[in-house]
């Protein structure tokens, strides 16, 4: 484990049993989050961003099994063994875990209990991990509800969660999130339902909290706005697979992989009125029986016979950008990937 | 690209609307109004996409159903080519819900699970008996398909054998069954990824353009509507607070509202997205049961004076453009 990186995973495959058969929902995928940096993860609905980290955060379903070389959080390594059941991992994650590592979910009111009082529900876990006082505990929960806006927090801790917006919410699950002063928060989607003003508020929120304590963030996200705007380095997920890692300036102003420039296309575009879109044809494979290559090769205009018949390798750039794609192969027909802009 | 316009022919004309909702709670209770839709007035043309947008609650949903007779306006008028809807029965009604159809956001909860395909898209034309026998409808749901982009076998298919965005090619597929003059298209992009958006959006737009059909576009997502839409309409607590051009509206908002809106959508671009300076409103959105006096903005407006409490602002012309703002008219004047 590099000095500076506090989460570190190799080779996480993660697969559920269902009717139909096995789902690959991550097929042997390795990255890595360095401290107090935000990590971006983009990709297509079901490419499987939410189980990656939901894993790497011990929360599993149950018909979900979950295989891994390595993961090492804050210095501490999870043994081979731990992954014999769920149960056993679940465990493991809960320990490593502990108050260093926070998530912060698309739909709020998956966090909040709606019988609770917002008060009771920010100063419990305080109260259970620490030796605070019930009055210190609530004066840090109006500390906290002060840190991410939220207007006279000594009345609004009394009430209840369907007396705040959407926007609220959010900020009060934010507020939870940060009551330990987490090393690491993996946010899913977090802005995912609200209004682009609210989240343009939530957005600059997370990123000024990330600064002040230092916490590494992991923003899930489809929103390639948003990713620009906040994140430091970029991973690109297709089919299970990271298929492109770079820094913001890597991926949007030199994109590699053939999904990441078709999903800027999609976007560009609509900045340049006259000019039709550019969609990327077909759908997302299916993971229930993933293909043997490359997870984008159904919808690639570049695929060459290859790329059905094996995974292409990781091609490196630069210490952090790095690509999966078999037109970097000096075999490749010059000409083919005549179509990258 | 959206297709060209014919500006003389109106299609839809929608005139000092309102549509309110009874909030009261209980039977003793003080009587409360949701005024979702509060004196609204626009025009679409033949052939144009008219966007509409605005923050979640404003009323876009509302002012939709209540074009198609989902919900009963409170006050105004509402024209089809001409023709006002309030008081049309029988023929005339059969024939109105066949020339307006909705496209709704959720690909999934619109198509009945335990349909087929070929089930869904026939069963407007069956309501509507416009084909006599099997074998037309037959013939008429494999063209619709192949329209949509998707294949004829497809027509004894579940809507679950398909992803998100063949489903909304599925409801698109039955919305056009009927051969509509106007379609009004909720969100119909909001669901899907984004590689799959520019899929939907450029069969609407090859759609308008060979049918000649008028959209009314709702969504929240700035970048899209600004593609797709002819103008565009920026609505607040149930009032429309700019309508111009699109792109002028979209590089040059005038209404406080839409200068805040705009800045906050995030630029995807890795430099100019970090640098971007954003109007960060204060405060909540206002409820609708009890809006603000005079201006409905005026409560998170960093330009409101005291006339914008006393009376409330009206549309006024600026070019191509009409603003409704006190500020934009005294700077104007
Ligand atoms: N409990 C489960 N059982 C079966 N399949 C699942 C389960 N959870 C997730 N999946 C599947 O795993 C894949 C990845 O899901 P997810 O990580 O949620 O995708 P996303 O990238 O949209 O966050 C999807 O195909 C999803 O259907
Ligand atoms: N059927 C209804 N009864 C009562 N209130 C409603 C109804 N439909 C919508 N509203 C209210 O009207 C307002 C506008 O809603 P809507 O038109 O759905 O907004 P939008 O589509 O812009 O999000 C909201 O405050 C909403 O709660
Ligand atoms: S490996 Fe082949 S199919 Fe995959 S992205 Fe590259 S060219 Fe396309
Ligand atoms: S009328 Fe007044 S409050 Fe309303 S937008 Fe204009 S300046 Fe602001
Ligand atoms: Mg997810
Ligand atoms: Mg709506």
């Amino acid at each position: 484990m590099e000095q500076n990186e506090i989460l570190k995973v190799n080779g996480l495959t993660v697969d559920f049993a269902t009717e139909q058969g096995t789902v690959h929902a991550v097929r042997d995928i390795s990255f890595a989050v360095r401290e107090g940096e935000i990590l971006g993860v983009v990709g297509e609905s079901g490419s499987g961003k939410s189980v990656s980290m939901y894993s790497v955060m011990g929360l599993l379903a149950d018909n979900g099994t979950v295989t891994a070389e390595k993961i090492e959080f804050d210095g501490q390594s999870i043994n081979a063994s731990d992954y014999d059941g769920k149960r056993s991992y679940e465990k493991t994650m809960q320990s490593v875990r502990g108050n260093t590592m926070s998530m912060i979910f698309q739909d709020p009111m998956t966090f909040l209990n709606p019988t609770i009082t917002i008060g009771k529900q920010l100063t419990e876990p305080i109260l259970n991990h620490t030796k605070l006082t019930k009055g210190q505990a609530r004066a840090r929960a109006v500390e906290l509800m002060t840190l991410v806006g939220i207007p006279s927090p000594e009345t609004r801790l009394d009430q209840y969660p369907f007396e705040f917006s959407g926007g609220m919410r959010q900020r009060i699950i934010i507020a939870m999130a940060l009551a330990m002063s987490p090393k690491l928060i993996i946010a899913d989607e977090p802005t995912t339902a609200l209004d682009v003003t609210i989240q343009a508020q939530v957005l600059d929120l997370i990123k000024e909290l990330s600064k002040k304590m230092g916490s590494a963030v992991i923003m899930i996200t489809h929103d390639l706005g948003v990713v620009a705007s906040l994140c430091d380095r970029i991973n690109i997920m297709y089919g299970g697979k990271i298929v492109e890692t770079g820094t913001d300036k890597e991926i949007f102003y030199t994109p590699n992989h053939p999904y990441t420039k078709g999903l800027l296309a999609c976007i560009k575009n609509p900045e340049e009125n006259d000019k039709d879109l550019v969609p990327i044809p077909g759908s997302p494979p299916d993971l229930l029986k993933p293909p043997a290559g490359c997870p984008f090769v159904d919808r690639c205009e570049s695929a060459m016979k290859i790329c059905k018949l094996k995974m292409p390798p990781e091609t490196v750039f630069s210490d952090t950008h790095k690509s999966a794609c078999w037109l970097n192969d000096a075999r490749a027909e010059k000409g083919v990937n005549a179509h990258a802009r | 690209m959206p297709a060209n316009i014919v500006k003389d022919e109106v299609v839809l004309k929608v005139d000092h609307l309102k549509t309110y909702f009874d909030a009261t709670k209980g039977l003793f209770a003080k009587k409360q109004t949701v005024k979702a839709v509060d004196d609204v007035s626009f025009e679409i043309y033949k052939g144009e996409t008219f966007g509409l947008v605005g923050e979640s609650g404003c009323g876009k949903s509302t002012l939709g159903r209540t074009i198609v007779k989902i919900y009963e306006p409170t006050a105004g008028s509402i024209e089809i080519n001409g023709r006002d809807i309030a008081g049309i029965k029988g023929d005339e009604l059969k024939s109105f819900r066949k020339d307006i159809q909705y496209i709704f956001q959720d690909p999934y909860a619109s198509l009945d699970p335990r349909m087929t395909v070929g089930e869904i898209i026939k069963e407007p034309m069956k309501i509507h008996g416009i084909y006599k026998t099997e074998e037309e409808m037959d013939a008429r749901v494999s063209q619709l398909l192949r329209t949509v982009g998707l294949k004829p076998d497809h027509i004894r298919r579940y809507p679950h054998e398909f992803s998100g965005g063949q489903r909304q090619r599925i409801s698109i597929a039955r919305t056009l069954a009927l051969d509509p003059k106007f379609i009004i298209c909720d969100e119909p992009i909001s669901a899907l990824d984004v590689s799959i958006q520019a899929q939907i959006i450029n069969l609407l737009e090859q759609i308008q353009r060979e049918l000649d059909i008028s959209y009314l576009f709702i969504a929240h997502d700035l970048s899209m509507v600004k593609h797709i839409s002819h103008r565009i309409a920026v609505m607040y607590l149930g009032q429309i607070v700019e309508l111009g051009e699109s792109h002028e509206v979209y590089t040059n908002p005038m209404h406080p509202y839409s200068q805040a809106l705009l800045s906050a959508v995030p630029v995807p671009d890795p430099v100019k997205g970090k640098e971007k300076e954003r109007i960060m409103l204060q405060g909540e959105l206002p409820s609708p049961i009890d809006p603000p006096s005079g201006c409905p903005f005026r409560t998170r407006c960093p330009y409101a004076m005291e006339r914008c409490a006393g009376e409330r602002p009206q549309m006024k012309m600026y070019g191509s453009r009409q603003v409704a703002c006190f500020k934009v008219e005294e700077e104007n004047s």
